[in-house]
């Protein structure tokens, strides 16, 4: 067993335990739509889209360039506001929120694994971990040790003290994926998360991700190309010309 | 790690730009505070006029001269407690022909009783005003020319040149100092007498101006009024002011420098807001796809636009701090001892003021927060989808 995977098995009790595999509705999505307008044209990327996805699941959304992957995925994830039709996660219209109220509910339930794993370059593996708990009222002896917790489960935390540039791209990508469940949320969202990386480091990530899948309950919605990654998944999505096929 | 600890990093991304950005503002509030000071050594002298003098003189310019028995009528005037007269030599000592200094034929009875600021000891007052060849000199180029007490000194005068057989000779009595620091260290004092006996018959008794003490400070208006009343109907008119517009009025001739000055020194500001908002900006736009990161994690638009704003006016307060660093010691232990010893005359006092190194900080961090106002604004404007999208 690899020390990521030693360290995901004893992942700490501080993160929500998942009642297991069942099919309650986490994510609803009805008549969703998303246009834009580029140039006085309407492009239509979502068309009336309904969609449900379980609690505990790990989904994965395919399909060619353009086809409103990535949009669906924002939607989701809080970050872009549906044309029209409804939005309900966790029981919550997002749809309906105000921004602020928008961005706390993302900080609550969100945790977010970017392509380019967006780390931030000033700060250490440790310190990008804590950053979204700089948003909580945790006391910041706390948010250190959770940081070090979410880092000991992804299996860097002898590399607490590295800046980015000091590491490889697939442990900048395990430091995202603690930045992303620092904060235990309900929902992770991974845009593209191996497309930046070799087919070792790719396998990793993508082990990690069903660790905190299956150890964790996490709901794990992930955007890919690889056909390889989206084998991992439990279901896989295509998404064609706004429409899931 | 704290939101502030987060702002900090962001300064020290890419030292090199802080690193310049920081100097350049420094450079800005050095030159801003230089100007600023030059402005207010000119203005020092108006601004610690005394509030109960007048000063008396030709109603054309100061240039043209008064009658001396003007003196003797204003003597009389009830609201006046004291009056003395002066003439400007406009002397040099060939010995140090390029060296500035006033020299002031004075009525020596009476100068002293009038001009508070000035103080000399008794023993030399006395041995000046024993001997009409004698003269009373300031500390400051006393020191500068290396003149002591005995010393003869022989000026030289465009406006009243020398007799072939008189020539301007003197005999230093006293040192004296000054009590208020607008007072000029650098000047030279001789008898009025010594001068209207060392001219032709037609040039004698005439006086350059003359400075009253009056009862009542608050009265200075109207007693103005009255001076200048007293001679209305006589061949030379006067003009009467408080020593604040007598002083003004002598500014005003460099009105136009000190208007230019003023406009370099808004000119100064400027830049250094174009150089601190020229290199947010190239920060903010650089770090787009963070900025939609952390909209992502949750940071609302407020925080970017702190976190911009934070580091525009530390970048700023920073630069702002080590310009002064760098002017106070600068004018305090050099140039501003310099001036003083060299042109006491036109800068008898040049220093940094509190008011002016409080205004520089104050405009350095003022005009950072200016500076990031835009930038930031662009930065909680951005959609975190677009954001996410960009790439440095």
């Amino acid at each position: 067993m690899s020390e990521t995977a030693q360290d995901q098995a004893q992942a700490p009790p501080s993160y929500r335990a998942s009642a297991g595999k069942n099919t309650e509705t986490l994510i609803k999505l009805r008549e969703l739509r998303k246009e834009f307008t580029r140039g006085g044209e309407t492009l239509r990327v979502l068309e009336a889209l309904d969609l449900d996805v379980a609690r505990g699941s790990f989904e994965a959304l395919m399909g060619p360039s353009g086809s409103g992957k990535s949009t669906l995925l924002n939607l989701i994830a809080g970050l872009d506001r549906p044309s029209g039709g409804t939005i309900e996660i966790d029981g919550q219209r997002i749809d309906q929120m105000s921004e602020a109220g928008l961005a706390k509910w993302r900080s609550n339930t969100v945790g977010f694994v970017f392509q380019s794993y967006n780390l931030l370059p000033v700060l250490t593996a440790v310190e990008n971990v804590e950053l979204p708990l700089l948003l909580t009222s945790v006391p910041s002896s706390e948010r250190r040790k959770r940081a070090e917790t979410a880092l000991k489960v992804v299996g860097l935390d002898n590399r607490k003290d590295h800046y980015p540039r000091q590491l490889s791209g697939g442990q900048e990508q395990r430091v995202s994926i603690a930045r992303a469940i620092v904060t235990d949320p309900i929902l992770i969202v991974a845009d593209e998360p191996t497309g930046d990386l070799d087919r070792v480091a790719a396998d990793e990530i993508l082990k990690l991700l069903e660790t905190l899948n299956g150890q964790l309950g996490k709901t794990i919605l992930m955007v890919t190309h690889d056909p390889n990654a989206a084998e991992r998944a439990s279901v896989t999505r295509h998404l064609d010309k706004g429409r899931l096929k | 790690m704290t939101l502030t600890g987060l702002a900090t990093r962001n300064i020290l991304r890419n030292k090199t730009r802080s690193f310049l950005t920081i100097l350049g503002v420094a450079i800005a509030v050095v030159a801003f505070v230089l100007l600023r000071t030059v402005v207010n050594a000119w203005t020092v002298a108006a601004d610690y006029a005394q509030k109960d003098r007048v000063v008396t003189r030709h109603k054309v310019t100061f240039i043209m001269q008064l009658p001396k028995k003007y003196i003797e009528d204003i003597r009389k005037d009830p609201d006046v407690a004291a009056a003395t007269y002066a003439n400007w030599f406009g002397g040099k000592d060939p010995k140090h022909d390029t060296e500035f200094f006033a020299t002031l034929a004075i009525d020596s009875g009476s100068y002293f009783d009038v001009s508070k600021e000035i103080t000399l000891a008794d023993d030399q007052k006395a041995a000046f005003m024993e001997d009409q060849a004698g003269a009373v000199v300031g500390d400051a180029i006393a020191e500068k020319l290396g003149w002591k007490i005995g010393d003869k000194v022989t000026l030289e005068s465009g406006i009243y040149p020398a007799q072939p057989d008189k020539p301007w000779v003197f005999t230093i009595r006293g040192i004296y100092k000054a009590t208020m620091k607008s007072a000029d260290r650098s000047s030279f004092f001789f008898h009025w007498k010594a001068l209207n006996e060392g001219l032709p018959e037609k040039r004698r008794d005439t006086i350059g101006w003359v400075i009253s003490r009056v009862k009542d400070p608050s009265k200075v208006a109207s007693i103005s009024v009255g001076i200048d009343k007293m001679f209305d109907e006589r061949d030379i008119q006067t003009l009467t002011q408080d020593e604040h517009a007598f002083q003004a009025s002598f500014l005003a001739g460099f009105s136009a420098v000190i208007t230019a000055l003023d406009g370099v020194s808004i000119v100064i500001l400027l830049i250094m807001a174009l150089i601190l908002g020229n290199t947010i900006a190239m920060g903010v736009r650089e770090r787009t796809s963070e900025y939609g990161t952390l909209r992502a994690l949750g940071f609302l638009p407020r925080h970017l636009v702190m976190f911009i704003l934070g580091e525009a006016a530390a970048l700023s307060g920073i630069g702002g701090a080590v310009g002064l660093l760098i002017a106070y010691p600068f004018v305090e232990q050099g140039l501003g001892r310099w001036l003083e010893e060299n042109m006491g005359a036109f800068f008898p006092y040049f220093r940094v003021g509190i008011g002016t190194a409080v205004v520089a900080f104050g405009a350095s961090i003022g005009l950072g927060l200016l500076a990031g106002v835009l930038p930031a604004r662009g930065a909680a404007k951005l959609k975190v989808t677009e954001a996410l999208r960009r790439v440095a």
